[in-house]
């Protein structure tokens, strides 16, 4: 089979961080892990091409996916591999929305990321196989992947054994017995030492490997964003109240502080008269125009991001979180301000 | 944010909430409608207030950090506000 | 000094249980035989007050066509008979001596509908998918839309609405006084601290109260828990109304008075009281709304726990995100007291269920759900709509057919528990 293999410019060796807003483009034939891929698949199958993009460009330009599909497919790609991502969130958004265009699209596709990627939901039903969480289980990851693209290239179909990974749903279901009634049934239960019984998994926290701090900010780019739904007055583009299912950006460019009636908190979660009395206690713009002015801050971003977290879904908030960074990135913003209610 | 290279500094009263989702930087917020203000001060004291926020914001944004590290902000009231 | 024996057994408190078969409107309220007349000029009175132009009254009952929208309060209809004392701190003094028998009218409720600020808008279908997702969609509704007076405050109004609520509900329930009960349940009092326990565990429910201001508060006896710390408190008092919703938010995860007044978690530990645990008692608890306060909190009542000798406790809450973290601390501040601790939460995994559940869940602890927030569903249209002509979250008529979260559905993912939804981890398509 001829295979198209989809990387992000850091593992294609085009650069890192600084070039993640590079273009589609294809490199002849494998290029950084796809090296070792290749190996693992053997002679039957080659891969062709690999098709590059940066993390910023793939996750904030619209209708790239169809772009990269069309660049696999002028490289005569029969089936395509994107990743794998790891733990990356932007580049497993691409990975995810590629393979999710190119099934569609009738090219057979796989991708590869960890369970925990933000940007796997956007797969929807394409094959993902598990990855390991970073870059330090590249030969394990890319065995199970060959193995996989071998089983796809045969049409036979990808189940948990290969390592697919089915995006696990919790479903409402009417049971027999009332919650209050279940909650005395396992108390009585953790009494009776059975502690590991519970209709919801306890413990595991999140890992969030914390970026490096700037040197100082006095000469960067920071960006103050709000989950408060905080939106002109008269909520012009109807920001939801809760279970936000898009976020908004609003110019602050020359406006040295946040006029009260101008601004609305439409957050259904609590009481907002104290942030339409003051909307700074939301978004801190006075206080942030003052450090821009003092040289605290070197500039201030000319737009702030908002959505609301009341309700929200926790899958929503990490989407989101991932195409906020690509923006930011995109935009040279080099800190943020998030305030959350 | 933060993976993506971004340092965020989260400010929230939830301070719980954000050391169990992973958030590094953590500057505790006024209250929650109200994050970045604290209408029980003067208005020149919360202004004040509020700018000492956003300065330790931009401290957490200059530390570094190795897990969820929660920066507070003094709530005395300057002299002669 | 010989010691006195003073005597220790009090009266407990019975329920008179009168069932509600068919209600209907008519000129005087009556009750006969499972059947109940609202007199409506009668339940219009009940509602005079400057703050309301006017009042409309109706009835709704489970299989009807109809969609009640933007619901407030719900109030089962309960009265003390002679004597009176029902719903202390609105309709009686706090510190009156009542009777030890509650007349109830089960499978009928008092609710109304329309708009006030911060009513995050919820409905009630009683008939459809919708209906059985709703404790109220199973009971016998007496509606109440209201129209405020000019230049009246939200508040003024909101108040006017509730006090209404409340008289209308022990209106209904004293028509019912004199007749010959369904049943009669006696609620022994909480099993005291050093009584013999004959082996079984001490079990008791801390519930608590959102307290987040105007139209987001939740009353004992009339007043705001804001800035209380966690109590013990009589669970008679609560059978009695001392508990009274004024809190709109969230409408899936809202527990109106009703659900008060039928505490399900106090029930269930009753059900298994003397059995396979003692019931140990109730703590009320605010929600405050800063990280402080609600450390505060957890560390107090999972101390009042254990000093009331608790051997474990169930935990419940009152709104979202924010109301998860008190669950959160009061999980773990019980568990690290070394009582076993079990709290109610909804689950918020996104309308196909594949996000995380949680965001604020504690270290240890058992957790039940009661539902995804998230989850779509397809409603029929209906024929009529009570609290409104249009649903204005979704900007369609009320009566339309609609895809909705069960969010909006009142009381669904219900925190006291009295649901019966939950969730199942499955494969996803």
């Amino acid at each position: 089979m001829r295979i198209a293999h989809y990387l992000n410019q850091f593992y294609a060796g085009l650069g890192g961080e600084e070039a993640a807003d590079l273009g589609p483009r294809v490199i002849d034939g494998p290029a950084g892990p796809g090296r070792l891929l290749q190996q693992l698949l053997g002679e039957q199958h080659r891969i062709v091409a690999t098709i590059v993009c940066g993390d910023d460009h793939a996750a904030t330009t619209p209708g790239v996916s169809a772009e990269l599909l069309g660049l696999a497919r002028a490289a005569g790609a029969e089936l395509l591999v994107a990743g794998p991502a790891f733990g990356s969130g932007r580049y497993g958004l691409a990975c995810a929305r590629l393979v999710a265009a190119a099934t569609a699209a009738g090219l057979p596709a796989l991708g590869s990321m960890h369970p925990d990627n933000p940007g796997l939901a956007e797969a929807g039903t394409a094959p993902v196989i598990a990855a390991g969480a970073t870059a330090r289980e590249m030969r394990p990851s890319l065995q199970r992947l060959a193995a996989a693209v071998a089983k796809l290239a045969t049409s036979e179909s990808l189940t948990a054994a290969d390592g697919r990974i089915a995006q696990v749903a919790r479903v409402g279901r009417l049971v027999e017995r009332r919650a209050a009634w279940r909650a005395v049934d396992l108390v009585l239960r953790r009494l009776g030492g059975d502690t590991e019984a519970t209709e919801i998994p306890v413990g595991g926290f999140d890992a969030v490997v914390p970026a490096a701090p700037l040197d100082k900010t006095a000469s960067a780019a920071v960006a103050l964003l709000t989950e408060g739904a905080l939106v002109p007055a008269g909520n012009p583009d109807r920001l939801e109240s809760a279970r936000a299912t898009r976020w908004l950006r609003y110019q602050i460019e020359g406006i040295e502080e946040l006029a009260t009636g101008a601004w609305e908190s439409v957050d259904g979660g609590f009481a907002t008269v104290a942030a339409n009395a003051d909307p700074n206690r939301m978004l801190p713009l006075d206080a942030a125009r003052e450090l821009e002015r003092d040289g605290a801050i070197g500039r201030l971003h000319g737009e702030f991001l908002v959505t609301v977290g009341n309700g929200t879904s926790v899958a929503t908030a990490r989407r989101f979180g991932v195409e906020w960074a690509a923006e930011l990135r995109k935009a040279g913003v080099q800190a943020a301000i998030l305030t959350a209610t | 944010m933060e993976r993506a290279g971004i340092p965020t500094a989260l400010v929230t009263n939830l301070v719980t909430i954000a050391e169990q989702v992973g958030a590094p930087r953590i500057v505790p917020g006024g209250g929650i409608p109200y994050p970045a203000g604290n209408p029980a001060l003067s208005p020149q004291a919360e202004r004040a207030w509020r700018r000492r926020l956003l300065e330790r914001a931009l401290v957490a944004v200059t530390t570094h950090v190795d897990r969820p590290t929660v920066f507070e902000v003094d709530t005395a009231e300057p002299a002669g506000a | 000094m010989p010691r006195v024996e003073r005597s220790r057994t009090v009266q407990a408190l019975r329920r008179v249980v009168h069932t509600v078969h068919t209600v209907e409107l008519g000129e005087t309220t009556g009750y006969e035989q499972g059947r109940l007349l609202v007199g409506r000029s009668q339940a219009e009175a009940r509602y005079a007050d400057p703050a309301l132009a006017a009042v409309r009254v109706h009835v709704a009952s489970p299989g009807d066509a109809v969609r009640i929208i933007a619901p407030l309060d719900v109030v089962e209809p309960r009265a003390k008979g002679p004597g009176g004392g029902m719903f202390p701190g609105w309709l009686a003094p706090v510190n009156r001596r009542r009777g030890p028998e509650t007349h109830v009218l089960r499978g009928a409720a008092v609710l109304s509908a329309g708009y006030l600020p911060r009513n995050q808008e919820g409905l009630i279908d009683m008939t459809g998918p919708a209906a059985e997702l709703s404790p109220f969609g199973g009971t016998h509704n007496v509606v109440v839309e209201f129209d405020p007076a000019d230049g009246a405050s939200w508040a003024e109004v909101d108040a006017a609405v509730r006090r209404g609520s409340l008289r209308l509900a022990a209106h209904l329930a004293e028509a019912a006084v004199e007749a010959e009960p369904d049943a009669v349940e006696e609620l022994a009092e909480p099993h005291r601290p050093g009584e013999p326990t004959g082996g079984l565990p001490r079990v008791g429910v801390i519930t608590n109260l959102q307290t987040q201001g105007a139209f987001k508060d939740v009353f004992v006896y009339g007043r705001s828990m804001a800035g209380s710390l966690p109590t013990l408190f009589d669970p008679a008092e609560v059978e009695d109304g001392a508990v009274v919703s004024g809190q709109y938010g969230h409408p899936a995860l809202r527990n109106p008075t009703y659900l008060h007044q039928n505490h399900p978690v106090l029930a269930e530990l009753r059900a298994r009281d003397g059995r396979d645990l003692r019931f140990a008692g109730l703590v009320l608890s605010p929600e405050p709304v800063e990280q402080s306060g609600k450390e505060l909190c957890s560390t107090h009542a999972a101390w009042l726990c254990r000093a009331a000798g608790f051997d474990a406790a169930i935990v419940t809450k009152e709104g979202a995100g924010n109301a998860d973290n008190d669950l959160a601390l009061k999980v773990d501040a019980l568990e690290a007291l070394s009582l076993a601790a079990v709290a109610l939460y909804a689950e918020m995994s996104g309308p196909d269920g594949t996000g995380p559940p949680l965001v604020a869940g504690p270290r240890r602890g058992a957790l039940v759900s009661t539902g995804n927030y998230d989850q779509r569903l397809r409603l029929p249209a209906v024929e009529r709509a009570l609290g409104g002509d249009r649903l204005r979250i979704l900007d369609v008529d009320a009566t339309a057919a609609i895809e909705a979260p069960v969010a909006m559905m009142l009381s669904a993912l219900s925190p006291l528990g009295a649901g019966r939804l939950t969730c199942r981890a499955e494969e996803a398509a």
